[in-house]
């Protein structure tokens, strides 16, 4: 078998059991790996109203086919669970060198599931697994487990946060990598779970090295000639946003009741390239190498949505301040975009304007979950709701939005509240065409077309997270590309259109285990405040109707009713045999 | 000054010179240099499908810039020219594929006076390469010809880089015919 080991590792916490499961050709052809081989597994295996924080939960971590490989950005993995954040199935893609080693090892992924009784590390070591004891572990925050730890291998682990239960604790690797978002790290600390360290000799075979040189080559040329990737990504990482997007007037600012921040510009890409001395610090065979960290310090360079959650949308126009806030939250193990968002939620109920000791100190207090942090710990939702103000929370199905106002880029507004994992920009990047024309500039204060577009672009991200590759390459590298240099791998013949299709099967298995657990089409909208009619933020405002017009659209093309269940047809159509 | 870029975008598509979103077009202000935006097209220019970048120092808007700014902000820097337009004009291309030398000498008449000779350069998209050549180029060349991939001229105003841009394609529409009429009557005898 080329591109994949063939098998994954089931290991039962409770009771220390560890079986290796071979997987046939059948499911790998149909889901790829990664965020669809998790998707998969989670939808077999976990309950209808299962607690997230539970045993009963499943936490799997799993690889794609061309991880490991020497394909460009290939370095990724995701980690698939039931979310305690939202409730919704939730996958997390990281990237590092984890997913490769997990993958040199000989493994495609891991299925964890029960508790174990006491705190515990997974060791893996080529085909050999452990279960090892990690009392002395518990307690420690992510940078000190790390280096603990990382002399036996590639480290994955969870902070404070995730032992404490933060709602929205991540799974970090290399120090600086996250799984975030959904709280998996959270899932990972209710089952007593540290840290997994992998450490493989095995090096990934390619079916057709001749074909296989020729793709990469296509690829790294598209990479050089997009200058998102070339030129943006690469000299400031994903901070070049912060300009770009306040000129748009899309940056959400004081918890998206505006969308332009004057001060902007002293948290921008350009502010930090001529502040600090850069270096970059890429992930595993990755050419756009947008991950940075200060030369001396080796203090991480935040990613643009945690200086926009951090710094506009709390008001904060000091670059350093967002820094160590980025570096308190990869330290405790926490997603940035919720704790920004939600402390951005707080500030408004209260009416406070944060100093940067005290920013700090509320990020410190949610890892710890004590005074107000044991409130925020729970996220936006459940604080504003605890206050009688839902509407402060500025979220889609439970999930805290990230750095784009989605009054702008109607697009985008229509990928939150379609998205399976609740407000992510990441489901479908409508970004891209909408505000840096790849693969094609569109209105983007228009629905007109977007329902079609929308839903193509949500199974194309899809594919790409089970590949496992990055989906910053797709400003460039088209379904096509990643097609051929997936059958070069493999030896299976994949086109463009089997691709897409993979990725329609994932995202509908994610909608189905959504409706299992009671999410409907109402939970497909933007919170009210995009829609008022009050002049809305520069004059702008998403029109309830033609958003629910575009909704139905988006529906129809997905082949659900109109209700926004699949329907029997297009489940038979996508091969998945549940009804 | 959109509305020049715009008039100039029309034009070029509507004499088949470039089509979809392919091609660009810039125009020198001072130390700034106004370039259509990456992935729009030439015949829907309007003020928002423009994007004003430094000509000195790369800035976070290069990313919204077309994808060839590395290319005419290495122009502007070693020529006097203040507009450049960049085509992907089909002879030009034709040309630059079966030729065997690194200059075109035109047959016709007029592009003989207008043009003597036109460059053919090579390197990637929006590669440190390309941009390098076609500076060398056109600091004593009105355009050049980018091998597989199109004609870049320079001018005073948008309007003497279009006209450069016709002249090259003419030149290499006729200079195709003329040689493919020579070869066949050369076959038959």
């Amino acid at each position: 078998m080329f591109g994949w080991n063939g098998k994954v590792a089931s290991i039962d916490l409770t009771e220390r059991k560890i079986d290796v499961i071979p997987l046939g050709k059948a499911i790998l052809h149909d889901y790829l790996g990664g965020r669809g081989l998790g998707v998969k597994f989670i939808f077999d295996l976990v309950k209808p109203g299962t607690d997230a924080l539970s045993p009963e939960n499943v936490l799997v971590i799993a690889a794609g086919p061309l991880t490991g490989t020497t394909c460009p950005t290939s370095g990724r993995f995701a980690a698939v669970s039931k979310s305690p954040l939202t409730g919704t199935i939730f996958d997390s893609n990281s990237g590092g060198d984890f997913g490769p080693e997990l993958k040199f090892a000989g493994f495609d992924g891991l299925v964890l599931y029960g508790k174990a009784e006491k705190p515990v590390y997974i060791q893996i070591v080529d085909d050999e697994i452990s279960i090892e004891e990690a009392n002395y572990l518990w307690g420690k925050n992510t940078r000190e487990v790390t280096r603990e730890l990382s002399k036996m291998g590639k480290v994955a682990c969870i902070g404070r946060a995730g032992e404490k239960g933060v709602r929205f604790a991540n799974i970090m690797n290399g120090y600086t990598h996250t799984c975030g978002r959904g709280g998996l790290g959270a899932v990972m600390g209710s089952k007593n779970l540290k840290a997994i360290v992998v450490k493989g000799k095995k090096r990934m075979q390619v079916f057709d090295r001749e074909r296989y040189k020729k793709y990469f080559q296509d690829i790294m040329r598209l990479l050089v000639a997009s200058p998102v990737s070339s030129k943006g990504l690469s000299e400031y990482g994903t901070a070049v946003l912060v300009n770009l997007i306040n000129y748009m007037k899309i940056l959400p600012t004081a918890n998206f009741r505006l969308s332009h921040f004057h001060l902007a510009e002293e948290i921008s890409g350009e502010k930090i390239n001529s502040t600090f001395a850069i270096r970059k610090a890429p992930c595993y065979a990755c050419p756009i190498a947008c991950k940075r960290e200060v030369k001396d310090t080796r203090m991480e360079i935040p990613e643009y949505e945690t200086i926009s959650m951090f710094g506009s949308s709390c008001r904060i126009s000091s670059i350093q301040t967002v820094m160590k806030a980025n570096r308190l939250c990869n330290e405790y193990g926490m997603d940035t975009i919720t704790a920004g968002s939600t402390i951005a939620c707080y500030l408004e109920l209260t009416g406070k304007q944060p100093e940067e000791e005290e920013l700090l100190r509320w990020v410190e207090l949610i890892g710890e979950r004590k005074d107000i942090g044991q409130e925020l710990s729970e996220g936006s939702v459940r604080y504003a709701l605890a206050h009688n103000k839902p509407g402060l929370s500025m979220q889609v199905k439970g999930l805290e939005l990230p750095g784009y106002d989605p009054r702008g880029v109607l697009g985008l507004a229509l990928g939150y509240a379609t998205s399976n994992r609740g407000g992510c920009h990441l489901r479908a990047y409508m970004i891209g065409p909408e505000i840096f024309g790849k693969p094609k500039l569109v209105n983007r204060l228009s629905f007109s077309g977007k329902s079609g577009l929308v839903q193509v672009i949500q199974n194309l991200f899809t594919a790409v997270d089970s590949l496992a590759v990055c989906k910053f390459a797709l400003f460039s590298v088209g379904e096509e590309e990643w097609a051929n240099i997936l059958s070069a791998v493999t030896g299976i013949d994949f086109v463009s259109e089997s691709l897409l299709e993979i990725g329609e099967r994932i995202w509908n298995i994610e909608r189905l285990f959504n409706i299992r657990e009671k999410f409907n089409s109402k939970d497909d909208t933007l919170p009210e405040r995009f829609f008022q009619e009050d002049g809305g933020v520069n004059g702008r405002n998403i029109n309830k109707e033609e958003f629910l017009a575009t909704l139905l659209e988006y529906y129809r093309f997905r082949g659900w009713d109109s209700t926004g269940i699949p329907t029997k047809e297009k489940l038979e159509q996508l091969n998945i045999g549940i009804c | 000054m959109w509305r020049e870029i715009s008039k100039f975008g029309k034009k070029m598509v509507e004499c088949g010179l470039t089509h979809s979103h392919f091609g660009n077009i810039s125009v020198r202000i001072g130390n700034k240099l106004i370039i259509t935006r990456s992935g729009s097209m030439l015949d829907e220019i309007d003020e928002n499908m423009v994007v004003e970048v430094d000509l000195d120092k790369p800035s976070s808007f290069d990313t919204l810039a077309s994808s060839e700014t590395i290319v005419h902000r290495q122009i502007y820097k070693e020529t006097s020219g203040l507009a450049i337009i960049h085509a992907h004009s089909p002879f030009a291309i034709v040309q630059s594929m079966i030729s065997n030398s690194d200059l075109l000498v035109p047959t016709d008449c007029e592009s003989k006076y207008f043009l003597h000779e036109i460059p053919i350069i090579s390197g990637g998209v929006g590669s440190k390469e390309l941009a390098q050549n076609a500076a060398n180029a056109l600091k004593d060349h009105k355009g050049a010809i980018i091998k597989e991939h199109g004609s870049i001229a320079i001018g005073k105003i948008v309007e003497e880089a279009f006209v450069t841009i016709c002249s090259i394609e003419h030149a290499c529409r006729v200079k195709y015919f003329a040689d493919l009429i020579l070869r066949k009557r050369d076959r038959s005898k």
